[in-house]
């Protein structure tokens, strides 16, 4: 992975490209050298955590749990602690937040078409989906037979913690780390100015977000560009994995503000789920945030 | 684990967003993490004025391991000079006592409490410990502790195992601990309740009251259970209770209990000093009981926190010790605490401010004012902020005063003129820098 350091205003700037996103920390450091070394700890970190957690490959945890044909696999500590947290979510959301749902994608593919499968083949699916269905006892977990979990939904946000946390136990400079618009801020600058932030909008016609964050974590959920469109019906990506379908009147993007990425993810993914109520679901957590219908 | 069987409304007024945000800090994604490797540093000084004098340098450090083991140190040296009070009695004339060394002796005029000038000593402590995470709700430490003084070592080892229970809203604690203490009297370690020798130009040497050997030894054992409950997510409650049992030689090596006439009050003759002055004797077994209550509330800004501390043991010592201080957070990096605590003890049943001329003697006796009923407060302020480094300063000023009955209701002749119990002022200043710290 090529690390690309630049000079910026406000400190040095290391940029990357992991999990299929830019990835950028802004470091507030006068050093050149410094800001490499450190850029470098972020890109490795990024890497690492998209290896362990990417279901596109076959030589990682993931896949092992997913082809374990209904045996008992034994995972490692940081694997367990997603899975610990997964199932905190999932019991949290009331089962919207499911690791078990990517299965659901075999049939739906959110290419701009209008292949929505048949209400037939996503029912003969159901019974793959449910965390409920998992035995989870760490350091131990057994799929049923067919049944897939992809942590995927947690990576990104879950790098750019671990990346800012990694950064700033090596400095005391104030970090920004944004892995594809998922960021979050650590430390105080040394002016005491905050970051600038912009969060460009999923939908062209809308306004980026701009605004200044001088510490905490800011995520997206809502991708414009993944649906499907039936008979003047908009299928966005959002699946519910109670029914299988997509949640029609969720938001196009919903953006969180919170002290770890991670939890700012959830928040928006939960938001999303919960369709037309995102907003008052938003307003009761007590966080700032931003929907766009 | 089904997805319907879940209650309701976990959603409600931002609770799911705090139970997300509890499972982040799990995950250990929430908050910035520790740094690798944080060291402090402090000074402190405490000075009776007129008595002690302390004078303390502090080291101590952790260390956070890759693997999750916590491995820690502390290092500290302390120097001791001034006066301490050595148990005689005032008197309307000048008394002479032995000093510890035995080779010389000191005068104390008329009227004065009898101060022993020549306490002086070192201390070097060090101890190091290491915590390991045992599963993924259970940590278990293991340490150790030595301390050397000219006349006193100090050898010892502890553990303890902690572990989390409900989405560790509740944390349990067991702990143990055992020292070996040996000491090693400059003049030998005197027969108890027997006259105090006279000084010898070249130390006690062969005196008959140092017969019983130049070294005597204890042993401590504690153990304790703590609980730490965290009651609402702005209130957190610790409760702690140990017990101690202390066996071995407890007496005071240095302290005297005066002789005095029935009548008069006045110190009786000795036959190798001027004064009759005995060496005090106190148990060799001691168990203690410590039950602590701990109260965190955080008021937003602000934190207040409330402590009660209850101590009871077998010498018949009872004591009640009430803290409360407050954090003024008045700027996100910079804080004043001031704090404010009250203490009382009731007397250990063998404390005599002097012992009568034609009485029995008791089986255990000692005049050291630690051991009578006392009332003491203290107030300090604390002063905290972070550096442009980003290290921490503390400073902190600290007053304590403790009292006694100075005037007993059955004192004798001449001692009811006398102070029985001065007043003790201390000042307490620190100065305290951590490294390494967010």
């Amino acid at each position: 992975m090529t690390v690309d350091v630049q000079r910026r205003p406000d400190g040095w700037l290391a940029a990357f490209t992991a999990m299929a996103s830019p990835c950028e920390v802004l470091l507030d450091v006068d050093d050149r050298d410094e800001a490499a070394s450190l850029g470098e700890l972020a890109a490795a970190e990024a890497g690492r955590i998209e290896q362990r957690l990417s279901r596109y490959r076959d030589d990682n945890i993931i896949h092992t749990i997913n082809h374990a044909a209904g045996r008992p696999v034994l995972v490692d500590d940081e694997t367990a602690g997603l899975l610990d947290f997964a199932d905190q979510c999932f019991r949290l959301s009331e089962g919207r937040f499911d690791v078990t749902s990517g299965v659901l994608r075999r049939v739906w593919r959110f290419d701009g078409s209008a292949n929505v499968p048949s209400r037939a083949a996503v029912k003969e699916l159901l019974p793959l989906v449910g965390w409920d269905k998992v035995t989870w006892a760490r350091p131990s977990i057994t799929l049923p037979v067919g049944m897939e979990i992809d942590l995927g939904g947690l990576g990104k946000e879950y790098a750019v913690d671990r990346a800012a946390q990694l950064v700033s136990m090596r400095t005391r400079a104030a970090v920004l780390v944004n892995f594809g618009g998922d960021l979050r801020a650590l430390g105080s600058r040394r002016d005491g100015r905050p970051w600038r932030v912009g969060v460009e909008s999923p939908v062209a016609a809308a306004a980026a977000l701009d605004l200044e964050l001088a510490q905490g974590a800011l995520a997206t959920s809502g991708d414009a560009r993944r649906f499907l469109l039936k008979d003047g019906v908009r299928y966005p990506h959002i699946l519910n994995p109670r029914t299988g379908w997509p949640v029609l009147d969720a938001p196009r993007s919903v953006t969180v503000l919170a002290d770890a990425c991670t939890e700012a993810g959830l928040l928006a993914t939960l938001a999303m789920l919960h369709g037309r109520g995102a907003r008052g679901f938003l307003a009761d957590q007590g966080v700032k945030y931003w929907v766009l219908d | 684990m089904g997805a319907t069987d879940r209650k309701p409304g976990a959603n409600k007024a931002g609770g799911l967003r705090l139970a997300l945000a509890a499972a982040c800090s799990v995950l250990g994604v929430a908050g910035a993490p520790a740094h690798a490797t944080e060291v402090s540093t402090g000074a402190l000084a405490y000075v009776e004025p007129g008595r002690v004098k302390v004078f303390e340098l502090l080291a101590d450090g952790t260390h956070e391991f890759t693997n999750g083991n916590l491995g820690n140190f502390r290092f500290v040296f302390d120097a001791l000079t001034g006066a301490s009070a050595n148990g005689a009695v005032p008197s309307k004339k000048a008394q002479t006592f032995t000093s510890p060394s035995g080779g010389s002796g000191y005068v104390i005029l008329p009227g004065e409490t009898p101060l022993d000038m020549s306490f002086k000593d070192t201390r070097i402590a060090g101890s190091g410990g290491l915590t390991l995470p045992w599963g993924r709700l259970t940590k278990a430490t293991f340490g150790a502790y030595t301390s050397f003084e000219r006349d006193y070592t100090s050898l010892g080892v502890n553990g303890a195992l902690s572990h989390d229970l409900f989405q560790r809203n509740t944390t349990i604690t067991l702990r143990g601990s055992h020292f070996a203490d040996s000491v090693r009297p400059m003049n030998g370690v005197p027969d108890p309740l027997t006259p105090m020798v006279a000084a010898t130009p070249h130390g006690g040497g062969d005196d008959k009251s140092f017969a019983s050997g130049g070294s005597a030894s204890k042993g401590v054992t504690d153990l304790g259970v703590g609980l730490t409950q965290v009651v609402t997510r702005r209130t957190l409650l610790a409760l702690n209770y140990t017990g101690t049992n202390v066996s071995g030689y407890q007496t005071d090596p240095y302290k005297i209990l005066s002789v005095v006439d029935a009548t008069t009050g006045a110190p009786m003759p000795g036959t190798a000093t001027p004064e009759l002055d005995l060496y005090e004797k106190r148990p060799e077994h001691r168990s203690k009981h410590v039950a602590a209550a701990e109260l965190i509330q955080n008021l937003g800004r602000d934190i207040l926190m409330l402590s009660y501390r209850w101590y009871d043991d077998d010498w018949g010592i009872t004591s009640k010790t009430t803290e409360v201080s407050y954090r003024l957070n008045f700027q996100p990096d910079r804080y004043l605490q001031p704090n404010l605590r009250w203490y009382h003890q009731s007397a250990a049943d063998f404390y005599r401010r002097y012992l009568v001329d034609g009485q029995a003697l008791p089986d255990f006796a000692s005049a050291d004012y630690r051991l009578g009923e006392m009332d003491a407060v203290s107030l300090g302020l604390k002063y905290g902020t972070k550096l442009e480094s980003g290290n921490d300063l503390t400073l902190r000023l600290e007053y304590y005063k403790q009292s006694g009955d100075h005037a007993p209701a059955d004192a004798i002749g001449d001692l009811r003129t006398m102070d029985l119990f001065p007043t003790v002022d201390a000042w307490i200043a620190n100065v305290g820098l951590t490294f390494g710290k967010q």
